[in-house]
């Protein structure tokens, strides 16, 4: 059936390429159909299904519709292989349009897949969700979408805000705000690669809501030169027009130059300007300024959109400065405008062609007059790139340099052409040669052009020859030089105008007539010799369209100087003579000549003139071209009186055809309107911007704001509501920082080992009033935290992001959570608990088993030096027996890489890539223990797996004994230090299966407190439950809560919180207890975890919720 | 933003089409354009922006394929470039090479790679080294797995950690026993020498490309003995402006591996390693023709594979060449090449013979252009020199090397 898209030829080559294509998908994409796919899509094996997507795909990358496996594909979404996952997803996407209630299916596992712990398949996920495009899983979407935003991975966050336009594309009224709420959200996020894409979304979403920017803007211009490339230059764009819309043009810069000359009160300007010329003075000997005009049209049409266009189109002629000055700012005192060129202009250097061209325009735009020079460069060297981009560069340069020539002037050779340029990549640089050549340099243009003339491409050859009569146009200096080339290359083209089998010489011929036509055209009597050469050289010149020009020349100048109207009987005769050989194109033009020759013809002539003209009109009049004919006619008619009569009288005419003599004047009058270029190419678009290359406005294009449209509010202005969300960003964005550095992968990990002495975080004393500054500050501080309250309400809010909970998440909702009697809280914070903290330790070796060495150990709470992944162990050596115990060792067993399958598959792919680093850092060696003696040894170990023990062997006296050490859950985590604020937002964002609680007593306090009778219950409580949780596992405490309204007696809703991060994956895991119960009597304790690694979360929490039941150890 | 990327083969076929967007674009689009490239064309082929009835299309033209994007909406046009050049270079580096074939073989990685590269029409990740962790490139080993078992993965299931971090461009935390880093200067010469055999334009354009094999988070500075004959330079986005802007001096957090740390210019160069000398005569319809080429100013190192090839005029029936030294070919198109290699030192090489015009042409008129080939191993033409290489933290078994070289870039020698 599809065998048509191999060729034979194809075939062939492909027989000899088979060895390399084993194990390639090559037979798939030629054969996708030669296997039923349908029950490979329902196999079970992975392979299978994935080889079926593989076939789907290739048909679609042929081009065909194979939509009707939608329902099978659907449901492998559930795969677990990442690569059939993978596979579904392109599938998905390119169908679910069509589909949308088989699509519907799916939803269920996306929303499973966003609740992921591994970061590439949450993105996945939502990249697919966001990209099925159904109007139904819409506000689904949004809420994923919502969610992802404030994900911790940068990547997820990334793509959130490369869904945003995806969704705002459905056209969804009634979620506008909320995905520019998001838009805010990410433009404000830490991490330069989420902002580059939320300028992306920002430029495709709501372009114009500069409030968004206003509030960053600052930030925005720091971190630009990180953001990725492709963020960078959408960025600047977003950057420039909320510059413009805030505070409007820059008055130094080039766009309102026209303004700053015209009106005397800005003098400074107008020394600017001076400068400016005295530069060009100096770099091309030649005062030429910038072409005013053209300068403020292309500052206008920056700024006006479609409609002032056409409407200013209608009267264009007038160039008024459109610019009020109260519309305009200064450099100098504008601190937005400088950052904005201070920070885009080091991106000049960028390697990527488009964040340097959008730069440029920045600096273009914005820049003071004397600073746009540094554009050049750049631009310049962005002609070394490829031809596709060289093209799109030089189209911009292009607009640059009809503004300001001399910008470019110095520069010339950049544009000298090599063979290897594409055709239309040299026609612009022909263009750019002669719109900046100057009196220096343009004998060496020239040269250069005589070269370019003799090149085999005779299209371009013809464009030189236009590009030479444009110089010559420009430069009054240089046109003898120029015509007698252009002479001497007419009469060599018209002997190789013989050889008629190529196109391109007719065209070089025509176009160097039409060069010296429009050089003569200037100072038309100073070339008299060149036109008379020019009209002689019609015998040799075969091509039409030449011929047809010098003819028409003829009768334009036929009054010319001394020596035209004398051959004017010569030259008429020819034609005549030659009429019935010509082209229909230049029968019309001699037709014309003839009657302008009639017209001007003096009274010798007349006679001779009138009778060759009337043979020519015969001869017209019995032309085979209908327009031939039809010309003859008019022309015959209109010089009827002239024809006519005998002698050439002006009396004789009458006053009746009077009227007829004024058409005739009219008709033949030789007035030349003087060419503009202006009149062509009178619309520019921004530098850098697609409309500018097709030369129209594309849809999508947004000229500059209207400068100062846009009023910013301040800070104070905002509205409550905006505060809030502010808080919220600002909250998401601190917790951000932190994480960066941490990604930053720099190994210094040690500044968060501070051993319990100070548990208070700063972020506590934030919220603590102001006599937290006391240096004796007392152990509680009670505080009515409104704060808190607010944040139950945000998260409240956020209940939207619960939906993808599957299992009710009553565990969240805890009692005192949802109570609003409870909602007034009072946060103490715990002093001095540090010292107390004694961990506990286990016995490695027995002094049964030992003969009498006694091995003990503990777990320290220090981080390790060495690598994230090791725990600092203490191990305690202690002699029990009676004699000296020699060369104590503890190593690592060698057979570990042989041990059982079980450790080695648990090792976690997490792990993988920290294998290399040694499980063991060697402690000392003990060389003699003395009787009863002890000593202390620190190892450091790295746990395969956070259950299984690690062996080692022991070595003292020359013996082996091999010894378990058995991890400590709670010391396979570190202390994460976050505030109170932190930990909620942290909190919230992981619910549903990464929150997992359990219930256990605790009685530690009933001994506590009846021994210290003095202390605050609910003091000596928390402390008990703290000094329990701290010997037991490294955390870090973050808050404890109080409730305030509550008995004395009454301990429920004293809440803990402790914050941690795993250390072998870095995962924040967080744990909440909540305590419910009187105060003297048996606690229950609810132990919550938030963790996305949800394994080991639930053994810690198994971990916790055991040791809190056991007998404390400090205790007994 | 890009709706939709087509791959099309150098005969016209729809090799691949990856919709980016919701608005899908019909295939019809590129029967639209294979149309017009062939009534139009060459120049056609080469116009970057197109703007079809229905969509703007941007193309870029590698190695016979033509990637085609297209959008409906206004979009920096350099961007939806830069974008597929990067996509040709990734797709080139993954599949060795580009041609039909390769990506019909690796359709599924294309696939793979395009939808890792641009989300929603807007570019996603394309760092190379991170993409590398992401989608495995196909190699020997997978494809024998594959072979085998009939299953090969090569999506990886986690996050490369670069992905997310402030330094994008690198992996966390590469391990390498022994640490390397190499710094490679290489230049292209571009030269115009005018049919008076007078030298126009002759400049360095250079990279400075590294292959950095470091381990752990290494913090790098490159100096050079004299910047200040650099003209104009871009950097990879690894490279800190400031410390340029002051001191001129390069420093920068590498990515793993290969990539191109800065590209500059030296301009106006006084002279060209070699010489051309062009002759021609044209007399009753045949041309004698001889090329001279030799060394002009001696760099120190030798000058190898030297070539010379232009297009011969298309008045030009026949001709017959020889040289005295190296070989040369005629090609159906007229493009006739000359290989030299070295040049010897007994002799000069030298290519002569007639060109035969087509009849009713008494003398050329218009010349070719020759365009030279060379290849300088061991200098860098501009005399940019680099001063020293340090690390802030110095790891164990370091090993740096430096080399240069310097070719040919657009050589043209007019005749």
């Amino acid at each position: 059936m599809f065998n048509k898209f191999g060729s034979t030829s194809e075939t062939l080559s492909k027989a000899s390429a088979v060895v390399h294509r084993i194990g390639t998908d090559a037979h798939l994409y030629d054969d996708p159909e030669d296997v039923n796919i349908s029950p490979l899509l329902d196999s079970k094996f992975e392979s299978e299904k994935c080889e079926a997507l593989k076939r789907l795909l290739a048909l679609i990358a042929q081009g065909f519709d194979v939509s009707n496996f939608f329902p099978q594909v659907v449901k492998n979404v559930a795969s677990q292989s990442s690569e059939v996952k993978k596979l579904v997803y392109l599938y998905l996407l390119q169908y679910a349009e069509k589909r949308p209630n088989e699509a519907l299916l799916s939803i269920n596992y996306f929303q499973k897949d966003l609740g992921d712990p591994n970061p590439l398949v949450r993105a996945w996920a939502l990249r697919t969700m966001a990209g099925i495009r159904l109007h139904v899983i819409a506000p689904i979407a949004l809420a994923a979408v919502g969610k992802c935003a404030r994900d911790p991975a940068v990547y997820v966050r990334k793509c959130a805000a490369n869904a945003l336009p995806k969704l705002h594309d459905l056209r969804l009224e009634e979620h506008a705000s909320a995905i520019e709420e998001l838009v805010g959200i990410l433009l404000n996020d830490h991490s330069p690669g989420v902002v580059g894409a939320a300028a992306a979304a920002f430029t495709s979403i709501c372009p114009n809501n500069f409030k968004l920017i206003g509030k960053n803007y600052k930030k925005l211009c720091q971190i630009l030169p990180d953001v990725e490339e492709w963020g960078q230059i959408l960025l600047i764009g977003t950057l420039l027009r909320y510059v413009v819309a805030r505070h409007g043009l820059v008055r130094e810069s080039l766009m309102l130059s026209l303004h700053g000359m015209d009106s005397n009160g800005f003098c400074e300007k107008d020394g600017l300007v001076r400068d400016l010329k005295l530069d060009k003075e100096e770099d091309g000997g030649k005062s030429d300024s910038f072409d005013v005009n053209l300068v403020s049209l292309v500052s206008k049409c920056y700024i006006e959109g479609p409609d002032e266009y056409l409407s200013r189109s209608s009267c264009p002629d007038t160039v008024s400065s459109a610019f009020d000055s109260k519309e305009t700012t200064s450099i100098a005192h504008n601190e937005d405008v400088k950052i904005l060129l201070q920070c885009t202009s080091p991106l000049l250097w960028s390697n990527n062609s488009a964040v340097v061209l959008a730069a440029a325009g920045v600096q273009w735009i914005m820049a003071p007059l004397e600073d746009v020079k540094k554009i050049v460069k750049p631009l310049l060297f962005l002609l070394r790139s490829s031809s596709a981009s060289k093209y799109v560069v030089l189209c911009n340069i292009l607009v640059f340099a009809k503004a300001i020539p001399s910008l470019f002037a110095p520069h010339f050779e950049n544009f000298f052409i090599c063979s290897s340029d594409a055709y239309q990549v040299k026609a612009y640089k022909l263009e750019m040669l002669s719109l900046i050549a100057t009196t220096s340099s343009i004998s060496s243009i020239l040269r250069e052009f005589e070269d370019y003339v003799k090149d085999p491409d005779r299209r371009f050859a013809a464009d030189t020859v236009a590009a030479i009569g444009l110089c010559a146009k420009r430069l009054p200096t240089i046109p003898t030089t120029c015509l007698d080339g252009l002479l001497a290359l007419v009469r060599q083209e018209s002997f190789a105008g013989d050889f008629e089998s190529v196109d391109g010489e007719a065209g070089v011929l025509v176009q160097a007539v039409m060069s010296i036509q429009t050089i003569i055209e200037r100072d038309s009597l100073r070339h008299e010799k060149v036109l008379i050469q020019l009209f002689r050289s019609l015998d040799s010149i075969k091509v039409a369209a030449a011929r047809a020009t010098i003819i028409w020349m003829v009768g334009v100048y036929c009054s010319l100087g001394h020596i035209i109207p004398r051959m004017l009987t010569t030259i008429t005769k020819y034609l005549a003579w030659s009429f019935k050989s010509e082209a229909s194109e230049t029968k019309l033009q001699i037709l014309n000549t003839s009657a302008k020759v009639l017209n001007s013809a003096e009274a010798d002539d007349f006679q001779m003139l009138k009778r060759v003209v009337i043979y020519v009109f015969e001869l017209g009049e019995c032309d085979f071209s209908y327009d031939v004919r039809d010309r003859t006619r008019f022309l015959k008619k209109l010089l009827s009186s002239k024809l006519a009569c005998h002698e050439l009288a002006e009396d004789s005419v009458a006053s009746q055809e009077n009227i007829v003599t004024h058409v005739v004047e009219h008709v033949f009058g030789r007035k030349l309107k003087p060419f503009s270029p202006l009149a062509l190419h009178n619309r520019f678009y921004l530098p850098g911007s697609l409309s500018q290359i097709v030369l129209h406005a594309a849809p999508g294009y947004e000229p500059l704001p209207k400068p100062c449209s846009f009023v910013f509010e301040e800070q104070d202005q905002l509205s409550d509501l905006d505060r809030q969300r502010e808080a919220v960003a600002d909250l998401d964005g601190s917790r951000e920082s932190s994480e960066t550095v941490d990604e930053d992968g720099s190994s210094d990990y040690d500044s968060e080992s501070s051993i319990g002495s100070d548990f208070s975080s700063d972020a506590d004393e934030r919220t603590v009033s102001n006599d937290a500054n006391d240096p004796a500050a007392p152990l509680i501080q009670i505080s009515e935290t409104s704060v808190s309250a607010d944040q139950e309400e945000l998260r409240s809010k956020r209940a939207l992001d619960l939906w993808l909970d599957d299992q009710p998440s009553t565990s969240n909702q805890t009692p005192s959570a949802l109570n609003s009697n409870q909602s007034s809280y009072a946060k103490i914070s715990i002093g001095d608990i540090g010292s107390r903290v004694k961990p506990k330790s286990y016995s490695l070796l027995d002094p049964g088993n030992g003969s009498g060495l006694k091995v003990g150990y503990t777990f320290l709470s220090e981080v390790s030096t060495v690598s994230p992944l090791h725990v600092c162990v203490e191990v305690l050596f202690e002699n029990s027996s009676a004699e000296p115990i020699l060369e104590v060792n503890l190593e690592d067993e060698e057979s570990m890489k042989v041990a059982d399958s079980s450790e080695q598959t648990l090792v976690g792919k997490a792990n993988a890539s920290y294998n290399n680093v040694p499980t063991l850092i060697p402690m000392e060696e003990i060389s003699c223990l003395e009787p009863h003696q002890s000593a202390k040894r620190l190892i450091q170990v790295r746990f395969h797996h956070h259950l299984l023990p690690m062996r080692l062997t022991l070595h003292y006296n020359g013996k082996e004994v091999p010894v378990k050490l058995r991890p400590d859950l709670g010391y396979l985590v570190k202390p994460f230090s976050m505030s109170i604020e932190e930990f909620l937002a942290t909190e919230s964002r992981l619910p549903g299966m990464f929150e997992y609680s359990r219930r256990c007593t605790f009685d530690d306090h009933v001994k506590d407190s009846r021994m210290e009778n003095g202390k605050d219950k609910f003091l000596s409580i928390c402390e008990c439950i703290t000094l329990k949780v701290l010997s037991n596992s490294n955390l870090h405490l973050v808050s404890v809560d109080l409730p305030v309204a509550n008995s004395l007696e009454d301990a429920t809703g004293l809440r803990l919180r402790f914050s941690s991060k795993i250390l072998s994956s870095e995962i924040p895991l967080l744990i909440t207890i909540t305590v419910e119960g009187k105060c003297t009597e048996v606690l229950n304790l609810t132990v919550k975890i938030n963790c996305e690694e949800t394994v080991f979360g639930l053994n810690l929490l198994n971990r916790i919720a055991n040791f809190m039941v056991e007998p404390s150890s400090s205790a007994t | 933003m890009l709706q939709c990327i087509f791959l099309i083969s150098d005969s016209g076929e729809v090799m691949l089409e990856k919709q980016l967007t919701g608005h899908r674009v019909d295939r019809s689009i590129c029967a639209w354009f294979w149309d017009q490239s062939i009534s139009q064309g060459d120049s056609f082929k080469l116009l970057p922006v197109i703007a079809s009835p229905t969509h703007y299309l941007f193309q870029i033209v590698r190695d016979g394929i033509t990637l085609l994007a297209c959008s409906q909406v206004e979009m920096p046009p350099l961007m939806a470039i830069e974008f597929l050049c990067r996509v040709a270079d990734v797709l080139s580096d993954y599949l060795g090479g580009l041609n039909e074939d390769l990506v019909k073989d690796n359709f599924i990685i294309v696939y793979e790679l395009l939808d890792e590269m641009i989300d929603n029409g807007f570019p996603l990740t394309t760092e190379p080294s991170i993409l590398r962790e992401m989608i495995a490139p196909p190699n020997l080993v997978s494809k024998m797995l594959s072979v085998v078992t009939g299953n090969a993965s090569n999506v990886s299931d986690t996050l490369p950690s670069g992905a997310g971090s402030c330094v994008p461009w690198r992996p966390t935390d590469p391990k390498y026993s022994s640490n390397e880093v190499y710094v490679d200067l290489v230049e292209e010469m571009d030269a115009i020498v005018n049919r008076d055999g007078e030298l126009v334009k002759c400049e360095i354009y250079g990279e400075v490309q590294m292959n950095s094999q470091l381990s752990g988070f290494p913090d790098l500075t490159l100096s050079f003995a004299n910047p200040s004959i650099l003209e104009d330079m871009r950097f990879h986005p690894c490279v800190r402006f400031r410390p340029w802007e002051s001191h001129q001096v390069l420093s920068f957090v590498p990515p793993d591996g290969e990539f191109k740390l800065m590209s500059y210019r030296v301009k106006k160069l006084k002279n060209t390693p070699v010489y051309v000398k062009p002759q021609i005569t044209s007399d009753s319809g045949t041309c004698r023709i001889s090329v001279l080429v030799g060394i002009r100013s001696d760099p120190g190192k030798t000058i190898e594979s030297i070539t010379l090839s232009f297009q011969l005029p298309y008045c030009v029936s026949s001709a017959d060449l020889s040289s005295n030294h190296g070989t040369v070919t005629i090609l159906s198109n007229k493009t006739c090449t000359w290989t030299i290699g070295r040049i010897p030192k007994d002799k000069t090489p030298c290519l002569s013979g007639t060109l035969v015009l087509e009849t009713g042409l008494e003398r050329l008129h218009v010349f070719p252009t020759f365009k030279i080939g060379f290849k300088i191993m061991g200098i860098a033409l501009s005399g940019l020199r680099i001063e020293k290489l340090d690390l802030q933290t110095i790891p164990p078994r370091l090993y740096k090397g430096f080399r240069a070289q310097t070719r040919a870039g657009e050589f043209d020698v007019r005749l």
